[in-house]
């Protein structure tokens, strides 16, 4: 299993990259507007009604942005939280910790892909 | 072929005559002195975890038909998820400001043949696209445009 972390090493890097870089970019506008804007009534309901939340979200754009906004903040969050893991614990648990982490994260993007393909 | 390092390639391959004191944990760590934003920087990612499979509960909902959108949207306004967004808002622009800061000093000095940009053009650079992004993305959901 180490043996096939360390292949994948590149791929996971990419990915926790691009959740800091990307996922942080996209997640502040989705936090902002309907985590807070929308549920305080700083911005109209109406901005998220369901006719044009599909509208936007099943566009070719969207489908890419909501895929991004889902996937990668996943990646981010598991491989921080392997190495919270790693300080807390200590390294010997890591040969099971990571696997089931990048396993959650793996899983999660793909019901994403099936997310926004199904809009 | 060339194949992968062990992690442990350079280590003695017998125990060294010379005795070594056990690792151990800096004093600070783990939420004292510069150990305080180490920690709350990898903390961040379980927020980010959280957020991702919220996200994915949110847009299967979309896909799921209008009755189970309106149901997210009650969800959302419970004092619980206008509490964790509020923390996660925080989360985000934390994790913004010191990713940010130190991108600009882990590029290499060249990258193949080109030299990368100044670190304060960078770090511009990086604002610029986060700010442009997340305005952006805040117009459109907002109603602004489209």
């Amino acid at each position: 299993m180490r043996g096939l972390l360390l292949k994948l090493e590149p791929l996971i890097w990419l990915m926790f990259g691009q959740g800091l870089l990307i996922g942080t970019m996209l997640l502040t506008g989705w936090v902002l507007v309907a985590g807070l804007g929308v549920p305080l009534g700083v911005v109209p309901a109406e901005a998220l009604s369901y006719e044009r939340a599909h509208m936007l979200g099943s566009s070719p754009i969207g489908r890419v942005v909501l895929l991004g906004l889902i996937a990668l903040p996943m990646w981010k969050g598991v491989h921080h939280i392997r190495h919270l893991c790693i300080d807390f614990g200590g390294a010997h648990r890591d040969a099971v910790v990571a696997p089931l982490l990048y396993l959650t994260a793996s899983v999660g993007s793909l019901l994403a892909v099936v997310a926004v393909v199904r809009l | 072929m060339a194949r992968y390092a062990h992690p442990k390639a350079m280590s003695s391959s017998k125990p060294a005559r010379t005795r070594t004191a056990p690792p151990q944990l800096p004093d600070q760590f783990p939420f004292e002195g510069r150990y305080r934003a180490y920690t709350l920087f990898d903390a961040t990612g379980i927020l980010y975890l959280m957020l991702g499979f919220l996200a994915l509960g949110t847009i299967w909902s979309l896909g799921s038909g209008e009755e189970a959108w309106k149901g997210v949207q009650i969800i959302y306004r419970s004092w619980v998820y206008v509490a964790f967004h509020a923390l996660s808002l925080a989360a985000v622009i934390f994790v913004g400001i010191r990713f940010f800061g130190f991108f600009p000093k882990a590029q290499p000095p060249r990258i193949g043949p080109l030299k990368p940009p100044p670190q304060p053009v960078i770090l511009a650079m990086l604002y610029v696209a986060w700010i442009g992004v997340a305005g952006a993305m805040t117009v459109i959901l907002a109603g602004g445009i489209f």
